[in-house]
């Protein structure tokens, strides 16, 4: 194995794609355009989400409490809030109106009990935490099936009661929603998939990349001529590897720019170790597309095996809902996904701030994937001869 | 050193074919694909600084051969050496030039990048790689297009490239499948020029070509059919013997058996 040579086929692999200007403006703009898209479907505003709102209070004599927050609820527009119809003007029971929960017509219904203003009356002149050792004093039915709608809900409900509460009643007290939150606010679940749209940008370019230039280099001839020359099977996997890392690892650093630019995402953890695990990932699958492009016999066929791969890894590799949410029947078809290591590995370094001594099994992982593949792609090509 | 070793490697009884003036040897060399013979138990032995021009209709094997002789095919049985190493080559493979039949080129990089890549990966010196580049850059008539992304050139263009890309390195022995192919016919003497120079210069060259009036330039032809050798000699010599006036005229002869 020569230096010279290995480099020498990395410079002309990146070389062609700064010729070709659509596909490296491609390699620039994709994760730009996956991460905008994905950060403003799941992590921005979510707005008219519809909640029935089921008013019991029969106030006090000074009035309504819950009638004040249901207008600042209404003036607001994350939540559409909708009257329960009752038939004959008659209160039934609020079990039928969660009907309407139940068959989709809303999310969640919101349910002030009888005794609401009194409990905030009595809280007033009661111990600071008074309010949040009412079990009850605020109910939600909740259809939790989208947790980013149900966790924006509660955000809504929690933060408008306590605003209404400081404002008009002076009361600092935290009220207690029974209903346990999923997931954090919106910033936060940015911060949950940011790391994997990083790792699934990085690879599904590496492996088209690699699969296409491959299947390319093949059916053009100028694979042939390459193993013509002195530049030996290993020579030219090597070459490939690291320039669609590097690749990899500029597609990586944009995402990361535009994560903390754009959305605030936080880097807790060493910025570098994430982009060591992205490029150990890109160059895994680029020995991946390889080793396809070996069985591909064109262009065509090559782009079949895309989805073939990219399909199970968007699905299944924990990118946009954690991996507690694969069923049970193909979480084993998760454990044999890279991304999945590379996801986990790049959340727990950018969450969790973890640095190499917590996040060695995925780095170990992925460094047998990476060396795994270049290996068998080495000898796939050497096979040929 | 590294040649050396595996010259004695390479060497057979019959003695180093690259100290006796032999650049290649075949015996029996055979490739079948499936049921086809496409190359039927070749022997050939080509000298050392020897313009040979082989020739023979669409399928009559000559492109099996080459690639068998460069490494890119295995055959099927016999064997062959190439400066006296045992084919698959390695020691000598710096020493051997191809030009694929196909455009074997990278389109999406520009002639001079294209050159480089083949240049570099022989190891040349930066210096010794652009005076190469330009040397071959105006052989092949494209001095003004070494910017030129090799996509935006005519097809022509594309095979000069390709030729190019061949001799970058300056190799003893250089395969060459039909390079002309497409060259204007002004250029093709230009390249004629060229080979002449290099067989001065003691290289060995293989070439396919189509046109018998560049196969009459070559020193030594050989005529193939359905995978066989069905005549050699200087242009001259088969001509004679088959009492022709032409090289066409003379393979006629030879595949219907007339002549010998
Ligand atoms: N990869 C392959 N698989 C199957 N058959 C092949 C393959 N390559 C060549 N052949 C067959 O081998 C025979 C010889 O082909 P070859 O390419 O050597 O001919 P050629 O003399 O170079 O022809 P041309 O003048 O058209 O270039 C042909 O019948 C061809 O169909
Ligand atoms: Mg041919």
């Amino acid at each position: 194995m020569k230096l010279k040579r290995v480099t020498a086929v990395a410079r002309k692999t990146l070389r062609s794609l700064k010729h070709d200007r659509r596909t490296a403006g491609f390699l620039v703009l994709m994760p730009l355009f996956m991460i905008a898209i994905f950060g403003y479907t799941f992590g921005g505003e979510l707005k008219d989400i519809s909640v029935y709102v089921v008013n019991l209070d029969e106030g006090t004599v000074n009035g309504s409490a819950s009638a004040s927050m249901i207008d600042e609820l209404q003036s607001r527009d994350v939540l559409r809030t909708l009257e329960p119809s009752w038939p004959d003007g008659y209160a039934q029971s609020v079990d039928s109106v969660v009907d309407n929960v139940r068959n989709g017509d809303a999310w969640a219904v919101i349910v002030f009990p009888q005794n609401f203003s009194s409990n905030v009356e009595s809280a007033i002149d009661g111990p600071a935490d008074y309010l949040s050792s009412i079990q009850g004093i605020l109910w939600i039915y909740i259809d939790a099936s989208n947790p980013n709608i149900a966790s924006a809900i509660i955000t809504e409900v929690q933060t408008t009661v306590q605003r209404v509460l400081l404002t008009q009643y002076d009361i600092a007290s935290p009220v207690l929603i029974s209903q346990d939150m999923v997931y954090g606010e919106d910033a936060e679940f940015i911060d949950f998939f940011a790391p994997g749209v990083m790792g699934l940008a990085a690879m599904m370019v590496t492996f088209m990349l690699s699969i296409i230039s491959f299947v390319h280099e093949r059916s053009t001839g100028t694979l042939d001529r390459l193993l013509t020359t002195p530049l030996t099977e290993g020579e030219i996997v090597a070459g490939y590897a690291v320039a669609l890392g590097v690749v990899g690892l500029i597609q990586s650093l944009v995402i990361l720019s535009t994560a903390i630019l754009l959305f605030q995402v936080q880097i807790v953890g060493s910025a570098l170790l994430v982009l060591l695990v992205v490029f150990l990932l890109g160059v895994g699958n680029q020995g991946l597309g390889f080793l396809l492009s070996s069985i591909a016999k064109n262009e065509f066929q090559a782009v079949q095996f895309m989805p073939l791969i990219l399909f199970p890894s968007i699905l299944l590799a924990g990118v946009f809902w954690p991996l507690e949410a694969v069923p049970d029947l193909l979480r084993p078809v998760s454990n044999f996904i890279p991304l999945t290591y590379a996801v986990e590995g790049c959340r727990s370094i950018m969450i969790r701030g973890w640095g190499l001594g917590e996040v060695w099994p995925e780095v170990t992982v992925l460094v047998c994937f990476a060396a795994a593949m270049l290996l068998l792609s080495t000898y796939g090509l050497r096979r040929r001869r | 050193m590294r040649k050396r070793s595996v010259k004695m490697v390479g060497a057979t009884r019959e003695g180093d074919a690259s100290q006796d003036g032999r650049a290649i040897v075949t015996r029996q060399l055979r490739k079948e694909f499936d049921d086809l013979v496409a190359v039927d138990d070749l022997d050939l032995t080509i000298g050392k600084g020897t313009l040979y021009g082989m020739i023979g209709p669409n399928g009559s094997g000559k492109t099996t051969t080459i690639k068998m002789l460069v490494g890119l095919l295995k055959p099927s049985s016999g064997t062959a050496e190439v400066l006296g190493e045992r084919i698959p080559l390695k020691g000598r493979i710096s020493d051997i030039g191809y030009m694929p039949q196909e455009m074997a080129i990278y389109t999406d990089l520009t002639v001079s990048e294209n050159l480089q890549l083949f240049g570099s990966i022989y190891s040349m010196g930066q210096e010794r790689l652009l005076e190469r580049q330009e040397e071959l850059l105006s052989m092949v008539d494209l001095s003004d297009r070494g910017d030129s992304l090799a996509s935006q050139l005519s097809g022509g263009m594309k095979h000069r490239v390709s030729l190019a890309c061949a001799m970058m390195h300056d190799p003893e022995v250089l395969f060459l499948d039909e390079p002309t192919v497409g060259v204007d016919p002004e250029l093709r003497m230009g390249f004629w020029h060229h080979f002449d120079d290099l067989k001065a210069r003691g290289r060995t060259v293989v070439i396919t070509t189509h046109y018998m009036d560049e196969a009459v330039r070559c020193d030594i032809v050989g005529m193939m059919r359905q995978g066989k050798l069905i005549a050699e000699g200087s242009p001259r010599d088969l001509m004679d013997r088959s009492s022709t006036s032409n090289l066409e005229d003379a393979f006629m002869a030879f595949s219907k058996g007339v002549a010998e």
